[in-house]
């Protein structure tokens, strides 16, 4: 079984099939190319949750490929080498179920441009699965970048038929490649350093993830390499003063292109500052992590706040999601066991949870083509269906018990509160504690604002969750179930 | 005397005999015959192109007393500049058709200006570097001045003013160095440097000497022409511009930055000051404009900046990955101007002209679009490979460096801005009252983009064995 699973065709499998899908050869039928592409998006997540199943973290998948009998860049000693290990198998196999929920939740959204938008959903799930599992900082690098194409186009691309924010979705499409290129030029310029000064202490040239070692590097510029790698990821985490991007580009983005930006694309942040900060820059990460956490905190309840404030569905998803973001990174500052868990536990509750919200965000865009929360009412009455599914999966969002998130922000609170490393983190793991009570704030502002009330004449008649939204929404749900009742399935993944 | 010619100069005599043909052509056939010059230019350079198999390489060759040398180093940029010529002397189709009566001309201008540029990277003295330089610049000149119109003599009008400032600059540097060093022979002064101790005015000469050749790349004090040039001239002509004057003047300050001038910190520093306000100043310009030509024409200056930039930092590391990213930077341009020449010189290079352009024609389109993608630096293009390369070793400099490669890293995130700028109008919707029209090609130019953009992708996905040829190169210079 171990010879049919193979690391560069899980990854490389969506950006072959892309290039087939943009090809001109291909058939331009949509509804052709839409089924296809759901089922090879189901097929990749099969065969994810088999190599899941197959994988243990004794010996992790790896493969270093050779172009042309070459290694990829041999003057730098940059290897095209792709490793997978525990905390990537499940990034990677959240990505996967993202996205085939995205692809399926595609149908009625996506009503132009289908070839397009399809290969570079595929394109952005290659690029997102290459930076899981690179190992080595250039490759790494390229796949970050890589990413930055797909998401542009699909944010600001022309999909939606009649769609009110087409021109802000444009402007947010820009905002967001700017500002992550910005970021990933910091995070070049410490990739760089490392590299060179990694050279002169240890005299290995060499880019791979292994072969670097902080200990002989002058803590002054670890310094400064661990800031630059900060900025970087904290553009996409988003960490406060960058995250302005985000709103703007999840709200006005195509629905399940929000699922993917909620659900993933912020979890790469994460991930980054987790392979670069905590674990190659272990030294600079300690003394750093109190002034992360801090601005983990103003994270976590400025934007509950600010998220309080704001009239459109999608908006307080995105918010929320900075919110949440907040507690995973106050996770990894913990530096603990249970903390770096917990990090990777809210990552993914997270991102099912976002992904669930943005669906029924999009749902409600949908049939009221309005996305206010002031003015949409009593969409209980006419989508009852819809206000099962939006009651839990909102209630799963404040973080009640039998839902993952309870388990995962308890763990995130008992990790930093555990830490040794300051007492300041215990104290912010302290005050992060009432964004369990902000959040029921908003959500349930929400859910009370959009869902009880009379509603108006015209949409009487507008029809109940079709087929496919019932799916994706009770898949959604029901991992949320399962992973609330048996969080050991991730945790004991970490032994 | 004949040795030398036959070890050396071979290519660039043949080059010469054609030139000599062209001319001869043109004062005898008549207009009609138009089409045959540009026949004779590709075989002209083909056969260049093959006679650089001739040129000793192995160990260095000095010839003409010591006043032109060869070695790897020189047969690659000879390469590099005959196969830019050889492109864009295909595109070229559609300025002669416009201009049948000086179609011979054109191509002996070219051929010229070739010859120049080869000359100029085999120089190994100041007075051989002086006429190729100006043999060069006054091709130049013609060429940007073929096409009528009160734009194209403005064009060329300013690039032959500031060509001719940047030789005074660059000829008052030398008379300084000949008063110090009592020589203009490269060989002579290295040595001379290596046993005196470097004064303040050999330091200024060699600042001086340097601007005055890197006034060609639009380096700072030099570099407004670029702007109204790039704006009136004809694409073809841009590909030309953009790609030989660059890689001959490369070419030689690499070398006079490793030989004759071999460093002093405070030249080292002043060059890289000025290419970093060129960068600034170029990247900044562009993000207003809205003509597609002048956008590009602040890319190539800014591009320029960069790898002067890293040319400067002399060590011979840098000098590979300098000729790496010329190599990768000179292609992707080459491909965007047969773009352009595909779109039509007639037509208005506003931003805005080209909405909806990618619904009419993919193909060519989406090959733009790679190019665009590779001029900004993302994967998985040979630019994004150039630019990590080019930044390693700025990064491997030292840490004095670490703000000028900051200053780039952020310059490029306003570069992304322009090139987006660029390429968001080909993909949306165009208006229905306006049509957009199906470009009316010829084989050449497909052949040109298709080329660059397949070498584009090729070098971003396995750039292993051009490196190896860099390193090769810069390692025996």
């Amino acid at each position: 079984m171990n010879m049919l699973l193979s690391v560069p065709f899980l990854v490389f499998l969506p950006l072959v099939i892309s290039i087939l899908i943009m090809s001109p050869l291909f058939t331009s039928n949509e509804v052709i190319v839409r089924r296809f592409s759901k089922s090879v998006f189901g097929f990749h997540f099969l065969y994810t949750v088999i190599m899941l199943i197959f994988f243990s973290s004794a010996n992790p998948y790896t493969a270093d490929i050779n172009m042309f009998g070459l290694d990829w860049i041999q003057s730098l000693g940059v290897k095209f080498s792709l490793k997978i290990d525990t905390i990537s198998m499940i990034l990677i196999t959240l990505t996967s179920f993202i996205f085939f929920m995205s692809s399926v939740s595609s149908k009625f959204n996506i009503r132009k441009n289908h070839k397009f938008y399809y290969s570079m959903l595929m394109l952005l799930e290659s690029a997102i699965l290459g930076i899981f599992t690179a190992s080595d900082m250039f490759l790494f690098f390229l796949f970050w970048e890589l990413e930055m194409v797909p998401a542009y186009f699909l944010i600001g691309g022309n999909f939606v038929e009649n769609y009110k924010y087409q021109e802000d979705a444009k402007k947010s499409a820009i905002k967001f490649i700017l500002f992550t290129f910005f970021g990933s030029m910091f995070m070049l310029l410490g990739i760089l350093l490392l590299h060179y000064y990694n050279f002169v202490s240890n005299g290995i040239l060499s880019a791979s993830f292994a072969d670097i070692t902080d200990i002989t590097i002058p803590i002054t510029i670890q310094m400064l390499i661990a800031v630059c790698m900060l900025i970087g990821f904290g553009v996409k985490l988003p960490i406060i003063p960058l995250h302005t991007w985000l709103p703007d580009a999840h709200t006005n983005a195509p629905t399940p292109v929000s699922m993917v930006l909620a659900g993933i694309l912020l979890k790469t942040g994460a991930y980054g500052i987790y392979r670069f900060n905590y674990e190659m820059l272990p030294q600079t990460f300690k003394i750093i992590a109190p002034v992360l956490a801090l601005l983990a905190l103003i994270n976590i309840i400025y934007t509950a706040f600010v998220c309080y404030a704001q009239t459109d569905i999608k908006r307080i998803v995105a918010y929320s999601s900075i919110s949440n973001m907040g507690l995973v990174l106050l996770g990894l500052c913990a530096i603990n066991q249970i903390g770096l868990t917990a990090s990777v536990f809210h990552m993914v509750s997270h991102g099912l949870v976002t992904c669930g919200l943005f669906m029924i965000a999009g749902i409600v865009y949908l049939r009221f083509k309005n996305r206010n929360i002031d003015t949409v009412r009593g969409v209980a009455a006419v989508m009852p269906r819809l206000f099962g599914f939006a009651v839990l999966i909102v209630l799963a969002s404040i973080g009640l018990p039998l839902f993952a998130p309870f388990i995962s922000e308890v763990l995130t609170v008992i990790g930093a509160m555990n830490s040794d490393i300051s007492v300041f983190i215990r104290f912010a793991a302290l005050f992060s504690l009432p964004l369990l009570i902000l959040s029921s704030c908003y959500m349930l502002k929400f859910l009370h604002n959009c869902f009880y009330g009379e509603v108006t004449e015209e949409y009487v008649k507008v029809n109940d969750l079709a087929v496919h939204e019932f799916f994706v929404l009770a898949s959604i749900l029901g991992a949320l179930i399962i992973f609330g009742l048996y969080p050991n399935s991730i945790i004991g993944m970490f032994g | 005397m004949i040795n030398d010619i036959f070890n050396i100069l071979l290519p660039q005599f043949v080059l010469g005999g054609f030139i000599i043909l062209l001319l001869v052509l043109s004062m005898v056939l008549s207009p009609r015959l138009y089409k045959y010059a540009r026949i004779i230019t590709v075989v002209g350079i083909s056969s260049a192109v093959a006679c650089l198999s001739t040129v000793q390489t192995d160990p260095q060759y000095f010839g003409f007393r010591n006043s032109i040398m060869s070695d790897s180093y020189t047969l690659l940029f000879d390469f590099m500049i005959l196969c830019c010529g050889f492109l864009v002397a295909l595109l070229s189709k559609n300025l002669v058709q416009k201009h049948k009566r000086s179609a011979f001309t054109y191509f002996a201008i070219l051929l010229t200006a070739i010859f120049g540029a080869m000359n100029i990277v085999s120089a190994n003295d100041f007075l051989t570097l002086l006429v190729s330089v100006e043999l060069l610049g006054f091709s130049t000149y013609f060429l940007l001045s073929v096409s009528k119109g009160y734009h194209s003599k403005e064009a060329a009008f300013k690039y032959l003013i500031t060509s001719a400032v940047s030789t005074g600059i660059f000829l008052f540097g030398v008379s300084y160095l000949y008063g110090v060093t009592g020589s203009l022979n490269f060989t002579t002064i290295y040595e001379y440097i290596t046993k005196n101790e470097t004064s303040l005015i050999y330091t200024i000469s060699a600042i001086m000497i340097i601007l005055g050749l890197a006034s060609k790349l639009a380096v700072f004090p030099f570099a407004n022409w670029v702007i109204d040039v790039y704006k009136g001239t004809e694409t073809s002509t841009l590909a030309y511009l953009s790609t030989i004057p660059k890689l001959a003047m490369f070419g030689i300050i690499c070398r006079l930055m490793v030989f004759p001038l071999s460093n002093s910190f405070e030249i080292v520093f002043v060059i890289a000051v000025l290419s970093l306000i060129t960068a600034l100043w170029a990247n900044t310009y562009a993000i207003r404009e809205k003509n597609v030509k002048v956008i590009l024409a602040c890319s190539s200056s800014a591009n320029a900046s960069y790898a002067l930039l890293t040319a400067s930092l002399v060590s011979v590391y840098n000098l590979s990955t300098v000729i790496f990213y010329l190599i990768c930077y000179v292609i992707m341009n080459i491909g965007v101007f047969a773009y352009l020449n595909m779109y039509g010189d007639e037509k208005s290079f506003d931003v805005n002209a080209f909405k909806g352009i990618y619904h009419k024609n993919h193909g060519h389109t989406a090959l733009y679009t790679i190019l665009i993608i590779g001029l900004a630096g993302i994967p998985i293009t040979s630019g994004f490979i150039a630019k990590i390369y080019l930044f390693t070793a700025i990064a491997n400099s030292g840490l004095v460096f670490v703000p000028f490669l900051l200053g780039l890293l952020l310059l490029m995130v306003l570069a992304l801005f322009y090139y987006l700028k660029i390429l968001m109008p080909l993909f949306s919707e165009y208006d229905k009252n306006t049509t957009v029209e199906k470009f009316n090609t010829n084989f050449s130019q497909k052949f040109v983009v298709a080329v660059s953009a397949i070498i584009t992708v090729l070098l971003g996905i396995c750039p292993e064995m051009l490196i190896e040829l860099c390193r090769f190169i810069a390692y025996n210079i």
